[in-house]
């Protein structure tokens, strides 16, 4: 028969054309000096290298041991029932062009299919479906299985470009690379599989977690995630602005982990925020949640808190569901913030949650964190909790107390489990207010915020706050609307109170412009009916607006 | 999240459009164009509720003047919903407009006028 050389020897199955499936030999039969280049495919530090290099030191040295022009590695894709080129030396093509091959037809399919070693002296005569090495020339082949423990991970094949007969010797050398390089091979995939999850996980923890914490006048944010060290978790936090001036912070933790749990803390998360702005309560906001987990496959779980600030008042309202208590850090120290603990979310049909509210002094700052940052084997929660409240407690700033708590608590090694925290500060209420600020109308909100906040610690009542804003807010649109300077203009507010009398300036570089049309004038009227006192004092250089008004007139 | 948000509906041949929020310098631009927009050459009036509104100042009166004279050449009725609690009341006392604009006590209220005008 043409291109078929009898092999001496029981052959097991009936041979196909041109194809010649060879029985196992003994490894003996291999030269010493053969074994020997193999020797280092099963050292240890090969299984250190990634799949790319050892799969490449593989074939170099199957070349060099048998002497051949030709080494390819086929990895079996059990999803697809394929065989696809992941390495390859003299026919490189093979795994740029991303060769497939199907289990169970030609050369390289019949070897996977039926776990055997397979000869082909003329590849005119056989049954190839690989076209790559028709086309380089490759007269002969060898090719035997890669197996680790029973099961069958891809094929391992040499070629040679004139006609050669691969004896027995040749299929032992072949053989032992094999049986080396599998387990290799193996271990090296799951690592890199599970590094590219990790990776993905990592991205998309990333990419869902806010890039940047909102600016808020008055408050100050800081927070910081970790991923655990083998892993990455479903941690979250989140901060956001609400209506009426209000200011929104959670934080989550998804029960699991890898990329399942990356992807439904987005989920969560986003629900979270979603419900928030539709102006429900924390104890609504995470009962919606819930309802929305309840409705998701898998049951998953997962603890939250959520806590909305009024930062004109210091008011903040908290809800939890299972998860740790926060802490505010206060000139005495930390505390933390028991609440009535409802159920985790996705924990229980119609669970219920409950609210406690509490003042934010001025300069308190409020820490909200997941497990990860307190969980330590053979320490009790409570007294993690209270180390703690000890490490951050001396904490000045948001961006302190969450330096402070990475410092102390997560272990130089990384952290066994995924972290988070999350830190609000109500920035302390200075005796005088001095704001200075860019010429642009988007900062007005902030100016009645913080004029807000610094009224109502001077004991103003709502009217006298109402008003004062109000006329402060026009002198401030007119600084905005009539600068002008080829510099990035800016203005300032200046506010003092004095015997409850309150003297508010705003100073400009640009020019005081008489109020043209009605417009302009009611700007001027509403200052006047609102403030007792009004002086404009209108230089070259700016505009210097005084207003005074007497509180609780 | 944005400083104020707007709600469209529609009462009959009525536009009625709830503001919330607070309307200063930064955005009366962009809501008085949303706002001017949103009323069809079909309808006759336009309602906005001001009830919801946090803070309104000379920005936000200029947007109701300049939209009631929009609404004014397509022989379009402009009326305000705001109640005596309400701070854009306080903000047209202040600039001493209140008498000035027709403004109703709520939703209702502003529709019924309108009805029977």
């Amino acid at each position: 028969m043409p291109g078929f050389r009898p092999f001496t020897g029981s052959e097991r199955r009936p041979p196909r054309a041109g194809q010649v499936v060879l029985p196992p030999v003994s490894s003996e039969l291999a030269h010493d000096d053969q074994l020997r280049t193999l020797a280092r495919l099963s050292d240890p530090a090969l299984s250190e290298m990634g799949l790319e290099e050892f799969l490449n030191e593989l074939l170099l040295r199957v070349r060099d041991a048998l002497s051949v022009d030709t080494v390819a590695i086929l990895l079996y894709d059990e999803e697809a029932n394929q065989l696809v080129a992941r390495a390859a030396t003299g026919i490189e093509e093979e795994v740029e062009r991303g060769v497939r091959l199907p289990i169970g037809h030609g050369f390289a399919g019949r070897i996977a299919a039926e776990r055997v070693a397979i000869f082909i002296q003329d590849v005119d005569h056989a049954d190839i479906l690989n076209p790559i090495l028709l086309e380089k020339g490759v007269r002969s082949l060898l090719g035997v299985p890669l197996i680790v423990e029973g099961h069958l991970i891809g094929v391992l094949h040499v070629g040679s470009l004139k006609p050669r007969t691969f004896g027995d010797r040749d299929l032992a050398v072949l053989q032992a690379a094999a049986g080396r390089a599998a387990p290799g091979i193996e271990r090296a995939r799951l690592v890199s599989a599970f590094e590219h999850e990790h990776r993905v996980a990592m991205l998309l923890q990333r990419s869902l977690l806010p890039q940047r914490l909102v600016e808020f006048s008055g408050f100050s944010a800081a927070a910081r995630y970790l991923p655990a060290t083998d892993e990455v978790g479903g941690d979250w936090y989140d901060v956001f602005e609400l209506s009426h001036g209000r200011l929104g912070v959670a934080i989550g933790d998804v029960v699991g982990h890898g990329l399942r749990a990356a992807a439904l803390m987005g989920q969560l998360r986003t629900a979270l925020h979603a419900y928030a702005l539709e102006d429900h309560s924390p104890a609504r906001t995470l009962e919606l949640v819930d309802r929305f987990v309840q409705t998701m496959p898998d049951s998953p779980m997962a603890t939250a808190a959520y806590a909305v600030l009024n930062p004109d008042t210091g008011r903040l309202t908290l809800a939890s569901a299972g998860h740790l208590p926060p802490l505010v850090i206060g000139n005495a120290g930390a505390r933390t913030l028991e609440v009535t603990p409802a159920p985790p979310l996705g924990a229980v049909p119609y669970s219920t949650c409950t609210e406690r509210e509490i003042q934010l002094g001025s300069g308190e700052v409020l820490l909200l964190y997941t497990d990860g940052l307190v969980e330590r084997p053979d320490v009790r929660l409570s007294q993690s909790i209270e180390l703690l409240c000890d490490v951050v407690g001396s904490a000045r700033s948001a961006e302190e107390a969450c330096r402070r708590a990475f410092d102390e608590l997560v272990p130089a090694e990384g952290p066994r489990d995924d972290v988070a925290v999350i830190a609000l500060k109500n920035a302390e209420i200075p005796e005088q207010l001095r704001l200075t600020l860019p010429a642009d109308p988007r900062v007005l909100a902030d100016v009645r915020r913080a004029l807000r906040r610094w009224l109502r610690v001077r004991g103003a009542g709502d009217q006298d706050v109402m008003e004062i804003t109000l006329a402060v807010s026009e002198a401030c649109t007119n600084a905005v609307e009539h600068a002008y300077s080829p510099a990035p203009a800016q203005f300032s507010v200046d506010a003092s109170a004095e015997n409850g009398d309150i003297r508010i300036v705003v100073r400009d570089v640009g020019q005081w412009r008489t109020p043209r049309g009605t417009n302009r004038g009611r700007g001027l009227k509403i200052m006047e009916s609102a403030m007792d006192e009004v002086s404009v004092d209108a230089a070259p250089s700016g505009t210097e607006i005084v207003m005074k008004r007497r509180l609780n007139r | 999240m944005r400083l104020a948000d707007i709600q469209m509906s529609d009462a009959g041949r009525v536009v009625v459009a709830r503001l919330t929020g607070e309307l200063d310098l930064s955005n009366t631009g962009n809501i008085g164009a949303v706002l001017a927009e949103a009323v069809p050459n079909s309808a006759h009036a336009l309602v906005v509720d001001l009830s919801e509104v946090d803070y309104l100042d000379s920005a936000g009166i200029h947007l109701i003047y300049e939209l009631r004279e929009r609404l004014r050449t397509r022989g379009q009725a402009l009326r305000l919903v705001i109640p005596a609690d309400a701070p854009a009341h306080d903000a047209l006392r202040l600039a001493g407009v209140s008498g000035h604009v027709a403004t109703s006590h709520s939703v209702d209220a502003a529709l019924a006028e309108l009805d029977g005008s």
